[in-house]
């Protein structure tokens, strides 16, 4: 799988010499931290026996990385478009290795997001617990989702026609991902028909499981079922990504 | 400069680079191309030349293993293009119609990439930017963003990238559209460099009858999805006649220009007279134009047949296509 590797480090290159796409991510992940986080603790002093910035910075961390994966999303869309894609199809390659350079490049910048609203959100008062291996597992899991969601962009962007057509479609994801989701408000409060759309949303699952493992949340949902919904996520949207890429190069 | 060529061995037991049969793709209810037939010899530089829509770029995208045809097969290298396409890949380059560069990355950044995607080694892949970018004259800018290159350059580089895995044979498709006369004719010089001092074997597809000229030894004339005429290019136009006679008017006794055309094709001396309805102008292929001339306009004045106007030239690929097809090439 070098092909892979040659194609994620391609990938990586570009991400961080596009300063404006670095800038840009980056303040925006700190606006919704700064502008939410901050906003909202002067109404709100804590949510189920925890400060309000812990509460979000999980959400918001998972927010970062659907950012992270729009972008990842963009690049290939950009050499789909741009007929670059036609470079690696004529090289002699599998096909898979295109795809998976693109997914990995895609989840690693997921990730850095995600790790940099982490660190932001510390900064801006957020309490860790303390508890390392915790830790650990939630970026486990955070990673799992990347993956889930940048196969997500990545199948958007093998049939998109146009940029413009494919971040239409990523917002009609974005939204109800992060808003139809305990991201902001605990699921009890919520009636139940939107109790049984937040269930459904695998961003809930995620942001529950890294709220306990590193935040000291209580979890209002059973472990081992956030992990299961998460990795099936991931499962799906790795699917989704293959089956729409292969029928895109297919011609 | 060295370059050395490695000449793939399975080329000296097939001589054809190129062998194409009854190649067909549709798409759904769209048929791009209708059975095209090729045979392209080792060592060669061969054209399609058609007008836009015409299948040259379906069937580059066949050859190259971009896509799979509906019906028919091919070879190139010796391999087959569906069953085979890895070990087609390996064996040829590609530049492709629209410039399909990465503009945040350096030329050279540009190369290598494509190198490692083919494993080549590091230190070949420093040898062979070093004799490329001699080659294609980027040495100043080969470290520069994409971005900042003009389209001429651009075009460079990606010739320099089809040529970075050494292939034995190159495809070009459409390689100079789009640029200005001065770097059409530096493209020009390397592919006659390439195939002459290396023995490349290539295939471009144009629009351009001129480069078609310029550059192929043989020339596959494709419209509508079917190749209607193949051969060097001398020949096809040696087959129409010594000379043409073009004449533009219109009849009066004469229904249209295609009675005229008729009634002077009957003249003893005359080979084959065309009409090219779009612009009222007939085509008469004869033996010598400058003796026949009068004869000609003397039947056009008895039959009262109007003549705005007329030249006497040597016929060109214009004239071959306009002859196969029925219709003119016309420059987009």
């Amino acid at each position: 799988m070098y092909a892979t590797y040659v194609i994620w480090n391609k990938h990586m290159v570009k991400f961080f010499r596009n300063r404006e796409e670095l800038i840009g991510l980056a303040l925006q992940s700190v606006l919704w931290v700064v502008l939410f986080g901050v906003g909202m603790r002067g109404l709100i002093s804590n949510v189920e026996g925890r400060d309000y910035m812990s509460y979000i910075l999980p959400g918001i961390v998972a927010l970062s990385a659907l950012g992270g994966a729009v972008g990842g999303g963009m690049v290939m869309l950009d050499e789909r478009l741009r007929g670059i894609l036609k470079e690696y199809l004529t090289a002699p390659i599998p096909r898979i290795s295109i795809l998976l350079g693109s997914a990995t490049s895609t989840a690693t910048k997921a990730l850095i997001q995600a790790a940099i609203m982490l660190v932001v959100g510390v900064l801006m008062g957020a309490r860790l617990a303390l508890n390392p291996l915790g830790w650990l597992f939630a970026l486990l899991l955070l990673a799992l989702f990347a993956v889930g969601f940048s196969g997500l962009a990545l199948a958007v962007a093998a049939v998109s026609r146009s940029i413009a057509g494919y971040h239409g479609m990523i917002f009609l994801f974005n939204l109800p991902l992060l808003f139809a989701s305990n991201a902001l408000y605990p699921l009890n409060v919520l009636p139940t028909w939107m109790q049984v759309i937040v269930l459904l949303n695998p961003t809930t699952y995620l942001i529950d499981a890294v709220r306990s493992l590193a935040f000291g949340v209580e979890a209002t949902l059973p472990m081992p079922l956030s992990v299961a919904m998460i990795a099936l996520f991931a499962a799906l949207g790795t699917w989704l990504a293959l089956s729409l890429f292969q029928r895109t190069v297919r011609g | 400069m060295t370059l050395v060529w490695v000449q793939t061995k399975v080329l000296v037991m097939t001589e054809l680079a190129i062998e194409a049969r009854g190649l067909v793709k549709r798409y759904g209810e769209v048929t791009a191309i209708n059975g095209i037939d090729l045979s392209v010899p080792v060592g060669m530089i061969f054209a399609l030349l058609g007008p836009n829509g015409a299948g040259k770029t379906t069937t580059i995208s066949i050859l190259t293993t971009l896509i799979q045809p509906t019906a028919g097969a091919a070879r190139v290298a010796g391999h087959d293009v569906v069953r085979a396409a890895d070990e087609v890949r390996r064996a040829i380059g590609v530049t492709f119609q629209d410039i399909a560069v990465d503009q945040d990355l350096s030329g050279r950044e540009v190369l290598n990439i494509h190198g490692q995607l083919y494993r080549q080694s590091s230190s070949e892949r420093r040898r062979r930017i070093g004799e490329l970018v001699d080659l294609v004259q980027l040495n100043d800018a080969i470290d520069r963003r994409v971005r900042t290159y003009s389209g001429g350059m651009k075009r460079r580089l990606e010739l320099a990238r089809g040529l970075m895995t050494e292939p034995a044979i190159l495809f070009l498709d459409e390689p100079t559209q789009g640029l200005d006369p001065q770097n059409r004719v530096g493209i020009w010089g390397y592919i006659r460099d390439l195939n002459r001092t290396r023995g490349l074997s290539l295939l471009l597809t144009t629009h351009y009858m001129d480069e078609a000229e310029a550059l192929a030894g043989r020339v596959g004339i494709v419209d509508q999805g079917r190749v209607v005429a193949d051969g060097q290019p001398e020949a096809l136009v040696a087959a129409l006649g010594a000379d043409v006679i073009r004449v533009r008017g219109q009849g009066a006794d004469f229904a249209s220009v295609a009675d005229f055309a008729s009634v002077v094709a009957k003249l003893p001396f005359v080979e084959r007279a065309t009409t090219d309805a779009e612009g009222g102008v007939v085509m008469i292929y004869v033996d010598s134009g400058s003796r026949r001339l009068a004869e000609v306009l003397s039947v056009a004045s008895g039959k009262s047949f109007q003549v705005d106007d007329v030249t006497v030239a040597r016929p060109s690929l214009g004239d071959v296509f306009l002859h196969h097809t029925g219709h003119a090439l016309r420059d987009a």
